[in-house]
């Protein structure tokens, strides 16, 4: 792996000045919004960014669509031209992009390019995914049924080299522990400490999804334990109530598949306050991909992609109010927080353990509960991660607003085994 | 049309990399390249070198005995489905061959036991199995125990 990537300027600074997401949501189970399709979610998000921006559909020139596997989840394979028409946007461009997980993120650094480059001033990027279901059949887009993991489980082997990584295997197998297994022996740590500390993560993550109404598990782990009879909300944690999904991973730090989209508006920086008195500036965006059979590999391309937009942007960590993780296996959050230096190198487990990650701490992470407790619409959650930030950078997410109103958040993207972003926003105001 | 103007199949004949590298298993053969620049060691092969970034590698061998560094237990997660199919015992770790290139692999013969044995001995020998899974065989590993 060559690490000589040495970011340029853009030829214009983007800021985002509009924000709209559904709520992440079972659409199987929850008859409220069972029925729902795509088009309809990815427009209500669009239309809600629009109105964020003050602007109509007739001003924006361009959209990107991002989703991680519309082809099951769909039975799509252009969902761009399919969902145009829910917001207005029939016969303009747009593109379709599918990075798993990552997909939200890299909607962001698209959409960022579009404007940078001058060839577009008012961009629309967004994300949406339906997780819970597939299509029922050769059937119209409202009619669907339960995701089943006769279909999933395999499907999901397809984010993994398709020549080599996937049929040598150990790859794959790799994928959730490998990197707190390896912390953990690089730290010294027992089973036991893992344990408790991914267990207080997901606890505190929970604390902020209880006051976040777009979030799909709001219900507190000690409303949980209390319910199950336990008066000791850690010992409920380690119960059978909560059982281990792999070697360290339980089910509170495996992420919720969930329904959703989430879209934002970007514009030069340069007229942003004509759409918005908060603009948040998108510093710069640091990328590395590396696939499933590189031993260590979230580590490592979370160390490059955070190498690339702190020399880009000059900042470091210190300068870093608030961090979003992708952390649809629960053990990213706090390592990734360590790797790119937001929390002290071998200690930040300690970090999590004294609740300073939480929201009401002071190191905020994932404060709209993150995959675990947020949910996960695979492609929309990078993207609702964007809509939070802003959210939270703007001081209007109310109950659960961190301390000190964030002027820089870095968000680090993971996901399909494995792309990484790493991207730096400022507040500008 | 004129015979003498060259055939597409003249024009471009290119090496089929992976299908020599699985046919290379079944053979028990481990296929790799190596870089001409900086003589890294490209596994599993691919037309360019990783390691620096050059264009140009050849073809090598690798003996497949190397060292297991880490290792993880599957769980409902991420168990391996076509291996618990088989009932096989088995855990996924990091693997350095000798020859120096690194990667996630299989390893089999390893029970919860036998991890708790050999998890405070890392890096332990492995030494490679050559799979068959039917229709394709695979490089897994095993502890090699009689060397020391």
């Amino acid at each position: 792996m060559v690490h000589n990537v040495k970011l340029g300027q853009n030829m214009r600074s983007v800021s985002i000045v509009g924000v709209g997401a559904t709520p992440f949501f079972n659409g199987i189970t929850n008859k409220q919004y069972h029925g729902l399709t795509n088009g309809e979610l990815f427009g209500y998000a669009a239309l809600d960014a629009m109105k964020d921006a003050h602007v109509e559909p007739r001003d924006v020139q361009y959209f990107f669509h991002g989703s991680a596997n519309p082809h099951v989840l769909n039975g799509c394979i252009t969902p761009n031209l399919q969902v145009a028409d829910w917001f207005g946007m029939r016969g303009k461009g747009s593109l379709s992009h599918s990075e798993g997980c990552c997909t939200g993120y890299i909607a962001l650094e698209e959409a960022v390019m579009a404007v940078a480059s001058g060839a577009y001033d008012i961009v629309l990027t967004g994300c949406g995914d339906q997780g819970t279901g597939m299509p029922d059949g050769n059937t119209p887009d409202h009619m669907r049924t339960a995701l089943t993991t006769e279909v999933l489980f395999p499907d999901l082997d397809s984010i993994f080299d398709r020549a080599y990584g996937r049929y040598l295997g150990g790859g794959p197998g790799m994928n959730h522990d490998d990197w707190i297994n390896f912390y953990a022996r690089e730290n010294g740590l027992t089973a036991e400490q893992v344990d408790d500390v991914l267990n207080h993560q997901a606890y505190h993550f929970r604390r902020a999804a209880e006051l976040c109404p777009r979030a799909i598990r709001r219900t507190p782990f000690d409303q949980m334990a209390k319910d199950a009879g336990y008066d000791d909300v850690w010992e409920f944690m380690k119960s059978p109530h909560n059982p281990k999904m792999t070697q360290y991973l339980r089910t509170s730090s495996d992420s919720c598949v969930a329904d959703g989209a989430a879209c934002c508006i970007v514009v030069p920086t340069e007229i942003a306050h004509k759409y918005t008195d908060k603009p948040i500036e998108v510093l710069a965006t640091g990328a590395s991909v590396l696939d499933a059979i590189v031993p260590h590999l979230e580590k490592k391309a979370t160390a490059e992609a955070a190498r690339q937009v702190f020399e880009a942007t000059g900042l470091t960590a210190d300068d870093m109010d608030l961090l979003f993780v992708n952390d649809f296996i629960g053990s990213s959050a706090f390592l990734a927080a360590e790797e790119i230096g937001y929390l002290p190198k071998g200690e930040g487990w300690k970090s999590v353990l004294e609740g300073r990650i939480a929201f009401d701490g002071d190191k905020p992470m994932n404060t709209n509960g993150g995959r675990t407790s947020y949910g996960h619409a695979f492609g929309a959650s990078g993207m609702a991660d964007i809509f939070e930030a802003v959210t939270q950078m703007r001081g209007e997410a109310g109950e659960r607003q961190i301390k000190k109103m964030p002027k820089h958040t870095f968000l680090r993207g993971f996901g399909g085994a494995q792309n990484v972003r790493a991207t730096i926003l400022r507040a500008n105001f | 049309m004129d015979q003498n103007r060259i055939s597409t199949e003249e024009f471009w004949n290119p090496e089929h990399v992976v299908e020599k590298f699985w046919n290379g298993l079944k053979d028990g053969v481990i296929y790799a390249k190596k870089c001409k620049e900086c003589g890294a060691i490209e596994f599993p092969p691919h037309h360019a070198c990783n390691e620096c970034g050059y264009h140009d590698t050849e073809w090598t061998t690798l003996k497949g005995t190397g060292m297991l560094k880490s290792f993880v237990f599957t769980g409902l997660l991420n168990a391996r489905l076509e291996l618990e199919d088989m009932g096989l015992k088995y855990v996924c770790g990091e693997v350095q061959f000798d020859e120096g290139p690194e990667m996630n692999a299989v390893i089999l013969g390893i029970n919860k036991k036998k991890g708790r044995e050999i998890m405070d001995k890392l890096p332990v020998k492995v030494r490679p199995v050559f799979f068959d899974m039917g229709r394709y065989t695979t490089l897994f590993f095993e502890l090699d125990e009689d060397e020391k």
